[in-house]
């Protein structure tokens, strides 16, 4: 471990904030612990309201000079900040792994994930296209273009440390927005950490400080600033649905901008004509990935009745393989909980959904030889849809259901309040349509024949309904960190009104 | 001996120091953890927003199973 911190320049006590150097913080220490053996890994010195304040001015000081270098080169320095993190992919893949205790391949994949969003927005810096338009007038030209928005807000999760981060920065890099990140207090160093790594391409190309900010600290001296603060136009948010609901609501009182990624509650429909072993393995990573702790986890099982029973006895059987342990070890499948908190809250949760008619067909307990936070994968057998199924518990609980016909199954999968992502699992196309149709599945992400989670970084990413409806990452997500300006030029000497109207000719 | 818990508490704070009574209160159907982060408020604003009709009861029972589990 000391190596890893070593090589990441993290060793010591770290700073809560900075804007491209680090600020003296005054704020309260933040022990970083290890979920996977409740060790301590790293100190941080918390920001506090001052602190904030320097940081806020840096990076509208920085918005002033960053705007202004053209797109495309903004890109140019995107695409170096994806070879800085290609440098540092296993050191910081494994500083994830410690600190949010995902396995390893995972915390790889999610330094991965930034080098993928870099590349990505290298291309988008020379695509901010705006539309054209056919004005009614004579002799006029109207067109639209996408402008900077300002400082934004980045307000990001344990589970996925620095991925979501980089979902929002890179695009708002080259959109011209300057960033101020807020990540989960859970995961400080793993941000310090690609801090670090991105200022240093920023001073190599003489860029000034504050278009990358960092700050660390707790919910009132930094979240609730943030949010509230009439100078940062747009708040982008990831967690669960009461922090959105809040946010939300605080950032619209101001007339700001959110972009809210909040829970989800995902479902897969097999049908009775589904490849069995396709969807037992999808099941498997969906559900015991990251130990449960993705949005996009699988958390309902809606299978057909007349293969239920098969289906049950193989996702069993799968989940008798799982190598539960070390994240850090190869062949480690599933790691632990983030806090011993959320081991209460899964624990409490099978015992609702035991009231409630479940029948747990395999695990359910904590595993404390390996660790306070390890627990086992869970699969819990549901005579229906009951209230627990409906709320999202951050675990490896699997809600297994039986439908008669594809109307009863689709009318279960949105039942729920959340609407992140979905699946269904079968060969007949139909079927399949149906599910992608309107009428089908309500989610931001309907998959057919692949799984609920493992989202790849060129779609738009986020959900409707509860999961708050925000966009990031690709396809067009990017105007949302853009203002759209309307833009009419006339070339003639006249002064014709629109709608032909005629005012003191 | 002060409560070790109030009304006033953060809900950050109560599942750092305290990370049992996650449990005690979501088998009460009071949720302070979503996905996997704590709530942003007090307990007490978390009870008034669940529409607990007497807080100070909850949180009396909740400090005396605190202490049980000392």
């Amino acid at each position: 471990m000391e190596e890893i911190l070593e090589k990441l320049d993290i060793w010591g006590e770290q700073s809560g904030a900075g804007n491209g150097s680090w600020l003296k913080c005054s704020g309260e220490i933040l022990k970083s612990i290890s979920p996977i053996d409740g060790k301590e890994i790293g100190r941080v010195r918390c920001a506090s309201k001052e602190d904030y304040e320097k940081v806020v001015l840096s990076a509208m000081e920085a918005f002033r000079e960053w705007r202004m270098v053209p797109a495309p080169k903004r890109g140019e320095i995107v695409r170096q900040m994806g070879n800085a993190l290609r440098d540092y992919k296993e050191d910081l893949g494994a500083l994830v792994t410690l600190e949010m205790g995902k396995i390893l391949v995972e915390g790889e994949g999610e330094v991965q994930e930034m080098i993928d969003m870099a590349d990505f927005a290298v291309g988008q810096s020379r695509m901010l296209y705006g539309l054209t338009m056919h004005s009614e007038r004579p002799k006029h030209r109207m067109y639209e273009q996408w402008h900077p928005l300002g400082p934004i807000g980045v307000i990001t999760s344990f589970n996925f440390p620095v991925a979501v981060w980089a979902w929002n920065a890179m695009i708002a890099l080259v959109a011209g927005d300057t960033v101020i990140w807020k990540p989960s207090s859970k995961v400080p160093l793993t941000a310090i950490a690609t801090m670090k790594i991105a200022w240093r391409v920023l001073k190599e190309n003489g860029l000034p400080e504050g278009i990358l900010n960092v700050l660390i600290g707790n919910r009132e001296e930094v979240g609730e600033t943030l949010i509230r603060d009439t100078r940062v136009p747009l708040i982008s948010a990831t967690g669960s649905v009461p922090m959105g609901r809040h946010v939300g609501r605080v950032v619209a009182a101001r007339m700001g901008k959110t972009l809210l990624e909040l829970g989800g509650n995902n479902a897969i429909i097999v049908t009775e004509d589904a490849d069995l072993d396709m969807a037992v393995r999808t099941i498997l990573f969906g559900a015991v990935g990251t130990a449960g702790q993705r949005c996009t986890s699988t958390r309902r099982i809606i299978m057909h009745k007349s293969i239920g029973s098969e289906l049950t006895q193989r996702i069993t059987k799968a989940y008798q393989q799982v190598k539960i342990g070390n994240p850090i070890e190869e062949g480690t499948l599933m790691g632990p909980l983030v806090t011993r908190g959320a081991v209460e809250d899964m624990l409490a949760a099978l015992e609702k959904a035991k009231e409630q008619g479940g029948e747990v067909i395999y695990g359910g307990n904590p595993l404390a030889g390996l660790g306070e936070q390890f627990v086992e994968p869970t699969i819990v057998k549901m005579p229906g849809q009951t209230e627990i199924v409906h709320i999202e518990t951050f675990a490896p609980i699997l809600y297994l259901m039986e439908y008669e016909d594809l109307e009863e199954a689709i009318r279960m999968h949105n039942e729920v309040p959340q609407g992140l992502s979905s699946a269904v699992f079968t060969t007949n196309l139909l079927k399949a349509e149906r599910f992608l149709s309107h009428e089908g599945s309500d989610c931001g992400i309907a998959n057919v024949n692949i799984g609920t989670s493992g989202a790849e970084i060129g779609g738009a990413f986020g959900g409707e309904k509860e999961t708050g409806g925000g966009r990031e990452s690709g396809s067009d997500a990017w105007k949302g960190y853009m203002r759209r300006q309307t833009n009419t030029i006339n070339w003639s000497k006249e002064l014709p009104l629109a709608q032909g109207i005629k005012f003191g000719d | 001996m002060p409560p070790l818990v109030t009304l006033d508490t953060q809900i950050e704070d109560l599942v750092l120091k305290y990370p049992k009574s996650v449990g005690f209160l979501t088998r009460k159907g009071i949720r302070c953890i979503r996905c996997g982060e704590p709530l942003w408020c007090t307990l007490g604003e978390l009870l008034e927003e669940d529409k607990v009709e007497d807080p100070q009861t909850l949180i009396d029972d909740l400090n005396e199973f605190l202490k049980e589990q000392d």
